[in-house]
């Protein structure tokens, strides 16, 4: 009975939009259980890592446990149809990036069965190359271009995804003809060292281990401004390409979900993503420059101004 | 390299604790492995948030020992169960239930026992000495050489089955069909799915295998009717004698090569390992009519394959911070959680770490023969209990087990098909293991071979003639034809040999 009143409360003063003072407003008992957040990359993987990150501080503030449900496979779709699968009961969210967006704007899925929740990190990438790769700069990449128009090969992640979507991107801004060849992550890698690709584009987190010992060579900075871990590296926008796109990771929730409990959620993540311990595993992956925390209401106008952009970029590149 | 060793013991020993956490980890990884889905890879990453509790070198150490437990563990219920725990198991199956329904399970629990702890072993001294070369050879492997060492398995698929080249063909090519199912690895464009959403995965392996050993074992048990099932009677576990043991050595000694150096490759990992070591194990075999029906080289190899390939997949790992398979990629993420930035500075800067991985699963290795044996022996008490009952069970825990494995209810549904399509294949006399090893080496072959074909601009002949890629090749072309001239040379009198054969000879 006090549950429903206080429930009932939360949602008069947010329909209301009072002023909230967010601790009155909030489910008093909620999370009573463990949350699961579904993401559609492998356990360990950059997604994966980010949920349990974040969910460390989380954790210490509710007593409950927050944990990744990996569902891989299929560019996404298996994971997003199984969150749509479950209850709106609270205890079930869903990561959303630039793939969901990507699967919305090609129409895989439909992204208004999700309510955007809070976004929190905010990623940018690098071409890369081989420490014994012949091209050492953008200057010697837009040369061999212009020498054999498509002869250059790019490692990538995913099929038709968020990397595609980049490299088609900058294609279409330098008058290139990047191909892309899709691997698994550390295939990507491997072959990038074994010269079998030119180059890969991947963020600076993953291969921060290979940058440092100079076997990957990052020539482009996908970004607004350089990176002050990489302080030679120029950016795409400097050399007068515009292309800054980067991967962001967010939640979303189902949106009948009680609102009280929606605004609990999201104060957790505003607090966790402040998080001292948090903050440095961020500052570890240079994560820390681009990752601006926002609510509900920022997030969702975010999307659509994302979903309005990458509709327009797969058009372009024929999908 | 002495110096970190000793420094690493003395980590160790400083460090008692550090025992005590690779005895879990075995136990844990064997019960994980043991257990129809539940996998190496969820008992890993279950495990991750527990290392917190940790530093780095002792979460890396649990991580490890579970890895080896694991690997070893499927095979339990391979043999015992025709239930492959774990998808590197799924080879163990074809010769371990045979010789188990034979009355031998616990010869062939010991063979597959001995045969890990091999492997295993060879995995992690080669990991130990040859860490950083081996990783510089994986990657002189590009997407012609995964395709080359795909087609080296599945030309095994012709001959494999022991029966007529055509049914192995027919089952092989099932096998190719059902992996082209799911989304196109290149183009993200969906084949086969029937706009099932959940298919956009492709047939999940796990499911697909389970079903077609366990619940078509079932379904046959039942088909067969109650009285004419043979029971599993002996229960207990040896380990092989030693002249049973080195009997297998040659099947040991390559199988442990193949499985250190496939493990290596990042991509692909033990289940690639298990079944390339079974069909060369079957190829160069003196007594290859034994295959399928419970030879003891048939479950060596395997075995040994997927227990060195655990020491191969950590070579790329600690040597250059690339995962080589899935459950390495889980534990560089819990490296990355610890702070620690996984690449090639690691065995300099956290040679303390490394070298102590190095002793751990060592010791991991010897510990699973001592638990390996207890465990066999829990699992196999269930084999007292009448098959009426086990068979029901074992459907409940494969369906529990396949759901948890993704949340998947799709899985299930696969399960239960691919239940009907092992009943039927064994129905009509199809190998099963040509069935599989299209399944699994099918994917390899179609994704490198056409991301080989992007990076040499559509040229077959510029990427089928490099070195590496050449010699697998050619080793294919020859092996096939060796097994053809087998297969005909086999033949009952009244058929003559094929004369042009013969010169396949050399």
């Amino acid at each position: 009975m006090e549950i429903n009143v206080l429930k009932a409360l939360g949602s008069a003063v947010v329909t209301t939009s009072v002023v909230l003072t967010a601790v009155a407003a909030q489910a008093a008992d909620y999370p009573a259980r463990t949350v699961e957040v579904i993401h559609q990359y492998g356990p360990g993987g950059g997604t994966d890592r980010f949920i349990r990150a974040i969910a460390e501080p989380m954790q210490e503030a509710t007593g409950q446990s927050f944990v990744p449900i990996s569902i891989t496979g299929g560019n996404g779709v298996p994971a997003y149809v199984s969150f749509l699968q479950r209850p709106a009961n609270g205890y079930t969210l869903v990561s959303l990036s630039p793939d969901d967006v990507i699967n919305a704007a090609l129409g895989r899925i439909d992204l208004s069965q999700v309510m955007p929740l809070v976004r929190i990190q905010y990623d940018q990438g690098l071409l890369l190359v081989s420490k014994d790769s012949a091209l050492k700069s953008l200057d010697d990449l837009l040369d061999a271009e212009k020498a054999n128009p498509g002869g250059i090969k790019v490692g990538v992640t995913g099929s038709a995804g968020f990397d595609d979507a980049l490299i088609g991107l900058f294609n279409e801004k330098a008058g290139t003809e990047l191909a892309t060849v899709p691997f698994g992550a550390a295939e990507m890698v491997s072959n990038t060292l074994g010269g079998h690709v030119d180059m890969m584009y991947e963020e600076y987190g993953p291969t921060r281990g290979l940058i440092e010992s100079g076997d990957l060579v990052p020539i482009l900075l996908f970004s607004d401004e350089r990176l002050p871990e990489l302080p030679d590296v120029p950016t795409a926008k400097e050399s007068g390409y515009d292309v800054t796109l980067g991967r962001w990771r967010g939640f979303g929730i189902k949106p009948d979900t009680d609102a009280a409990e929606i605004e609990t959620l999201v104060s957790l993540f505003r607090d966790a993503s402040a998080n001292e311990g948090y903050k440095k595993i961020e500052a570890d992956s240079a994560l820390q420059y681009r990752s601006e925390f926002q609510g509900p209401d920022e997030f969702k106008a975010f999307i659509d101004e994302e979903i309005a952009t990458y509709t327009e970029i797969m058009k372009q590149l024929g999908y | 390299m002495l110096d970190a060793f000793i420094s690493a013991a003395g980590y160790m020993l400083g460090n008692p604790m550090s025992f005590l956490l690779i005895i879990f980890s075995v136990i844990w990884g064997i019960m994980f492995g043991a257990v129809p889905g539940l996998t190496g890879i969820v008992g890993v990453a279950l495990l991750i948030p527990f290392t917190f509790a940790f530093d780095p070198t002792q979460g890396m150490l649990l991580l490890g020992g579970v890895y080896v437990g694991s690997t070893f563990g499927g095979s339990i219920s391979a043999i015992l169960f025709n239930t492959p725990g774990s998808p590197e198991a799924a080879c163990t199956s074809l010769d371990g239930y045979p010789m188990a329904k034979r009355g031998e399970a616990g010869k062939a629990l010991g063979i597959a026992l001995a045969a890990s702890a091999v492997g295993g072993i060879f995995g992690t001294l080669v990991l130990m000495f040859a860490a950083p070369p081996l990783a510089r050879l994986a990657l002189e492997f590009g997407p012609a050489e995964y395709f080359a060492l795909a087609v080296l398995g599945i030309t095994a698929i012709a001959s494999i089955g022991g029966g007529s080249l055509i049914k192995g063909l027919i089952a092989g090519l099932l096998g190719l069909a059902v992996a082209l199912i799911g989304l196109d690895p290149l183009t993200g464009v969906a084949r086969f799915t029937f706009g099932n959403m959940m298919l956009l995965t492709g047939v999940s392996f796990i499911a697909a295998i389970i079903g077609i050993f366990a619940l078509a074992e079932v379904l046959q048990r039942f088909a067969d009717g109650l009285h004419k099932a043979e029971a599993i009677t002996e229960v207990s576990t040896k380990l092989p004698s030693w002249a049973e043991f080195i009997a297998t050595k040659a099947t040991l000694l390559r199988s442990s090569i193949i499985g250190t150096i496939i493990g290596a490759l990042p991509g692909v990992g033990a289940t690639t390992a298990a079944f390339i070591s079974y069909s060369e194990a079957f190829r160069w075999s003196k007594r290859p009519e034994l295959f399928g029906k419970g030879s003891a080289e048939g479950i060596a190899a395997p075995e040994s394959g997927n227990n060195a390939a655990v020491g191969g997949s950590m070579i790329p790992l600690l040597a250059l911070g690339i995962p080589g398979s899935a459950t390495t990629a889980v534990m560089i993420g819990g490296l990355t959680i610890h702070g620690i930035v996984p690449g090639p500075m690691l065995m300099q800067n956290n040679s303390d770490l490394v070298y102590s991985v190095f002793i751990g699963m060592f010791l991991a290795n010897v510990l699973m023969l001592v638990f390996g044996l207890r465990a066999a022996r829990l699992f196999a008490l269930v084999l007292k209990a009448p098959y009426p009952l086990v068979g029901p069970a074992i459907v409940v825990l494969c369906m529990t087990g396949v759901f948890a494995l993704n949340n998947n209810v799709s899985d299930v549904a696969v399960m239960l098909v691919f239940g009907g399509v092992g009943f039927l294949l064994k129905s009509l006399g199809l190998p099963v293991a040509s069935f599989i090893i299209g399944l699994v080496l099918g994917p390899i072959a179609e994704v490198s071979l056409r991301q080989g074909l992007i990076l040499a601009d559509y040229d077959f002949v510029a990427m089928a003639t490099r070195p590496i890629a050449g010699t697998l090749l050619l080793l294919s072309v020859l092996s096939l034809a060796y097994g053809v001239w087998g297969q005909l040379r086999r033949r009952p009198p009244q058929d003559p040999p094929n004369p042009q054969a013969e010169p396949e000879r050399a």
